[in-house]
């Protein structure tokens, strides 16, 4: 009996040990992983030193040739500024906007529920060819935008037609999606408990104080987590420019998965898109490291990181 | 632990990842030795998860026609097109079925883009479709394409009904028939007769010039405020830029690419200037679209001209039909041009080519099944009374007649067009390919245009650049 | 006092109204698209109501590609979708809990290489990712569209972490005491308290996996089995013609599922809000 007991206390005591709780619940992850990710990525990284090519079948070693050709590719390096500039105006936008309509349709009312619908349709819509020809429409040389500045006095923009201006209807597309994100801040929002909102009137404190005092500390963890998955996915981005721009004028739009498509599909060159996105995923890591490292600083943590 | 488990891992993914290379490394290359691949195919077709049900149904098949020859046969088919095309084409097959009771066709279809990102998937796993249609592009795919010279000989294909120069239009440098053509196809200038009219321009001939062209866009864009010339296409590369080196010199002196495909066919870069400048001339004079104007084309159907927007556009001749009609339907004549030339009595430049074609692949395991079923898919009146020249211009004489009796206005106007074509004087070889990655310095090409209307580079630095992006493909 | 405070509303629907609308102006401008024909459609018009009322368009795209109708290929997404919305579901919480909750040996490692599976474009990891199903026979078949999803999706893990973190470690204590093992608490604490979070994954991922094109492409290649997002894009072939009006009507269509699935799962979103604080 006491040794069945002791077994039993021994089985359990394993069972629930850090190690193999942890590794049983990580289990889908760490089985998908190996199975479907890991061997991928490895394959990618090995093609990134060769001169693999998807319509023919012959594979070559070339060593560094693709990474160093990078630094020579003037539409590579024009691409690697244009997405900075597309990740760094698109993503705060973004989640300014979400937080800001997640923050205003909270109210308690019945309208609420419509209105979150109103704007969370924009992102079911992703990058259908219809919503690709009404970008078009509106920004067009005689599109509602240049008609409503020509009404208002001011100079008609061709902004498809200027590289400098083309990203920008872009980004707004992108900002205009924002519906995902609004919604993962509203789940957010709704975690924080009431009594911190009915101790703060007790207070005395004004609207803009207990947002700033309890609403974006307690949410903090969710702009953590919104921050950087947008920024990854801003540097993702694909759609927006291929269905609108394909790149253009003159690689204004050049995003940079938009360069990895045409390398690879485009041009044949599975080789050197590959090392382009593996440079790309040093770079982003860096950059996702930068936040986690300064996340300290301002996100707070109910169940701390122990 | 952890780390031992890393070091196993990525050593297993490695001999993973290397024997998966050097299987693809070990495929015999192109049609050099048909036995050898044939005897690769059927081991790979072997390795292929069996698709039980339709082995059922072929029985099935066979047994109820017990009077049809040969064993059961699965034949897998795949093409990109629009819905009118998936239709008519499930139509033919399912007919063929009924004529060949041993044979079933599964068949796929997708839209142009997808069909080659799916191609492309079924190369690496070299399971490409017994049939499948390629267009221009098909030089990347050489690899998987099994040359039809054995099957014309043992007249499984039959071409009694086909012109040599319609097969040529398919074959290589070497006469290797790399597929049979589904249609005929050249570039002209579609063009509005009555705007050109009204600007008082004289009405395109058959031997106008370049000069002739940037006159009359200048022209009807100070007399009428439209475009004269719409949007330049990417097929412009083809139809105009590499088309301005054929025309220079005597016939087949210069092309853009050499015969053999393994270098540049002219060897001054400076050829290319005066076009390149008349191209950022008239872009910047406001005749013909800039990059923004340009980006609002989606379509052939909202092209510039379409829209009675601008006198003249580029096209595919296979697409002139559906235009016409639009613009029929406002009342509106449209008319086709042939490409201008450097000298009125110089080459044209321009010939007949394929739209697209269906090809047999290295991977199947009944190729000359596959083969037959091509054969008649291009020689059966019946079955193109069907398709009824969608795919366009059939190349089988026979069938062309029966379907040029019931053509459309527009489409009698294409007929004439690729008939006049036909006759101007082409070189004695020609190549009908293109290298693999010219898409890259397509897109360049365009791009330095833009660099030359914003006063960036000039057009002379625009041809060498062009010239040495075209030179790299070969090194 | 009371009136200002009625104008304040009401300039606040007003607001909240009219900019909505301009949010989805383009929808509505697809839902009009979806009556009007090829030319008006190409012609640039920005106006939400059609010349001449085209209800073709759906008969048309409803007819789908050569004898397989819509009905199928809506049916054929809707099975994949809610599988492999489930699949994600159930295991991102898991993922998460042990992430976030387990202090494992390799917790960090393991973390680490989910950031990194989503920063590789999906061009360049598409062609191996296919090999390994094809040299394992499934290629041709709906497992690879759904089994990945049944082991955790980063989006969703690190989404569930970050609001596992705003779970209170004194109720895990608490439990414990109780007699509560770190199963339990998953079970009896963790995932009721999680609802915000799962539901936001609902919306999410059935909309993503519903929307995919690029999976079903690669995974499936009999007419019967295409899925509505690859038919739709079927309408619009780059190399002869696109049928504007059916693609359009069979998108609007398509919208309907995803909206619904939000519609239902936004209440939860809503309902009692700020009234469940965990710390009541």
């Amino acid at each position: 009996m006491a040794k069945k007991a002791e077994k039993a206390s021994a089985f359990s005591r394993f069972m629930n040990s850090n190690q193999t709780v942890g590794y049983v619940f990580a289990f889908p992850f760490i089985f998908g992983f190996i199975c479907f990710s890991f061997i991928p990525i490895v394959t990618s990284f090995y093609y990134s030193f060769t001169d693999y090519s998807m319509g023919s079948k012959t594979l070559t070693y070339v060593g560094f040739k693709n990474f160093l050709q990078l630094f020579s590719d003037d539409v590579f390096i024009k691409s690697l500024g244009i997405t900075i500039k597309y990740v760094l105006l698109s993503v705060p936008l973004k989640l300014a906007f979400a937080l800001l309509v997640a923050f205003v349709l909270t109210r308690k009312s019945n309208m609420v529920t419509l209105y979150r619908s109103l704007y969370y349709v924009p992102s079911l819509v992703g990058g259908s060819v219809a919503v690709a020809l009404v970008w078009k429409q509106l920004f067009a040389r005689k599109g509602l935008i240049n008609v409503v500045l020509s009404d208002m006095g001011l100079k008609t923009v061709n902004w498809f037609g200027d590289q400098k201006l083309a990203l920008y209807p872009l980004i707004l597309m992108t900002v205009w999606q924002f519906g995902s994100s609004m919604i993962i801040f509203a789940a957010g929002l709704k975690e924080i408990p009431v009594t911190y909102y009915e101790a703060a009137k007790i207070d005395g404190a004004s609207g803009t104080q207990t947002f700033a005092r309890i609403t974006l500390p307690c949410l903090s963890p969710i702009i953590l987590y919104n921050l950087v998955m947008q920024t990854i996915q801003a540097f993702m981005s694909f759609t927006q420019a291929f269905v609108i721009t394909q790149g253009g004028p003159n690689n204004g739009t050049m995003l940079y998965a938009l360069n990895v498509y045409n390398q690879a599909f485009k041009y044949n060159h599975m080789g050197y898109a590959c090392a382009m996105s593996w440079f790309m995923l040093i770079v982003m890591s860096i950059i996702t490291l930068v936040i986690f490292k300064t996340s300290k600083f301002w996100v707070f943590s109910e169940g701390g990181e122990d | 632990m952890m780390k031992k488990l890393l070091v196993t891992l990525l050593t297993a993914s490695m001999i993973i990842g290397m024997t998966g290379c050097a299987g693809s490394t070990a495929s015999a290359p192109a049609a050099a030795q048909p036995a050898e691949a044939e005897n690769e195919s059927s081991e790979e077709a072997e390795a292929e998860a069996g698709p039980e049900a339709e082995a059922e149904e072929d029985s099935e098949q066979a047994d109820a026609a017990e009077t049809a020859e040969g064993e059961p046969v699965t034949l897998r088919m795949a093409w990109w097109g629009s819905q009118t095309r998936h239709d008519i084409t499930v139509e033919v097959i399912e007919m063929y079925e009924k004529e060949n009771p041993n044979v079933k066709i599964e068949y796929e279809f997708y839209d142009f883009d997808s069909y080659f990102t799916k191609l492309k998937t079924l190369v690496a796993s070299d399971q490409v479709w017994d049939i499948f249609q390629l267009g221009g592009n098909f030089p990347e795919y050489i690899d998987k394409i099994y040359y039809l010279n054995e099957f014309i000989d043992s007249g499984a294909v039959d071409t009694s009904g086909i012109s040599d120069a319609y097969l040529k239009i398919t074959q290589d440098t070497e006469g290797n028939q790399i597929g049979l053509s589904n249609g005929l196809n050249t570039y002209g200038i579609a063009y509005d007769v009555d705007m050109f009219k009204e600007a008082g321009v004289p009405l395109p001939t058959e031997d106008w010039t370049w000069d002739d062209f940037a006159d009359a866009a200048m022209k009807i864009h100070e007399h009428t405020g439209n475009f004269g010339s719409s949007g330049f296409t990417s097929s412009e590369f083809i139809a105009g830029c590499s088309t301005y080196i054929a025309q220079q010199g005597n016939v087949g002196e210069n092309s853009f690419f050499n015969l053999a495909l393994d270098g540049m066919g002219f060897e001054d870069a400076q050829m290319l200037t005066p076009y390149i400048q008349m191209r950022a001339d008239l872009i910047g004079a406001g005749a013909s679209p800039d990059a923004g104007a340009e980006m609002e084309i989606t379509d052939i159907e909202n092209d510039f001209l379409v829209t009675g927007e601008a006198a003249m556009t580029w096209v595919a001749v296979n697409q002139f039909p559906t235009i016409y009609d639009i613009c029929a339907q406002e009342g509106r004549t449209l008319a086709l041009a042939t490409v201008p030339r450097v000298k009125k009595d110089g080459p044209s430049g321009t010939v007949i080519q394929s739209s697209q074609m269906l090809c047999v692949s290295q991977d199947s395991q009944y190729k000359e099944e596959a083969a037959k079923f091509i054969s008649w898919f291009q020689n059966s009146v019946e079955c193109n009374n069907v398709l009824k020249g969608e795919r366009g211009i059939p190349i089988n004489d026979e069938v062309r007649k029966a379907l040029e009796a019931e053509a459309t206005d527009g489409q009698k106007e294409m007929y004439d067009y690729v008939s006049l074509v036909g006759t101007f004087e082409t070189p004695e070889k020609i190549n009908v390919l293109s290298p693999a990655g010219q898409d890259e310095v397509v897109d360049n090409y365009r791009n330095y245009i833009q660099q030359v209307v914003a006063g960036d580079i000039t057009a002379e630095e625009a041809s060498d650049k062009t010239y040495a992006d075209a030179k790299k493909l070969f090194e | 006092m009371h009136s200002a405070r009625t104008t304040r509303k009401i300039i606040y629907h007003v607001l909240v109204v009219v900019f909505g609308f301009i949010m989805i102006y383009p929808v509505l401008w697809m839902i009009a698209g979806s009556f009007k024909d090829n030319s008006e459609i190409l012609r640039g018009s920005l106006s939400l109501i059609p010349r001449t009322v085209k209800a073709s368009n759906y008969s048309t795209g409803w007819k789908g590609f050569a004898g397989t109708s819509f009905a199928r290929f809506f049916l054929n997404s809707f099975i994949i979708t809610v599988v492999a919305t489930l699949g994600t579901v159930i295991s991102s919480s898991l993922v998460a809990y042990a992430f976030c909750r387990v202090n494992f040996r390799g917790r960090k490692f393991w973390f680490t290489c989910m950031l990194a599976t989503m920063m590789l474009p999906s061009q360049v990891i598409m062609i191996p990712s296919f090999l390994i199903w094809y040299r394992i026979g499934l290629a041709d078949s709906y497992v690879p569209l759904i089994l990945p999803y049944y082991c955790g999706q980063a989006f969703f893990i690190y989404q569930m972490m970050q609001f596992m973190k705003g779970i209170p470690k004194e109720l895990d204590e608490a439990a414990t005491i109780d007699g509560c093992s770190k199963y339990t608490i998953y079970t009896n604490i963790i995932l009721p308290l999680l609802k915000p979070s799962i539901v936001t994954t609902v919306i999410i991922q059935f909309y993503w996996k519903w929307d995919d094109y690029m999976g079903p492409l690669l995974y499936l290649s009999k007419p019967e089995s295409y899925t509505a997002s690859l038919a739709i894009k079927m309408f619009a072939d780059a190399a002869s013609k696109t049928d504007y009006g059916a693609m359009f009507a069979m998108s609007t269509l398509s919208l309907i599922p995803v909206f619904l699935i939000f519609l239902i799962f936004n209440r939860y979103l809503v309902e009692g809000i700020g009234t469940s604080g965990l710390k009541g």
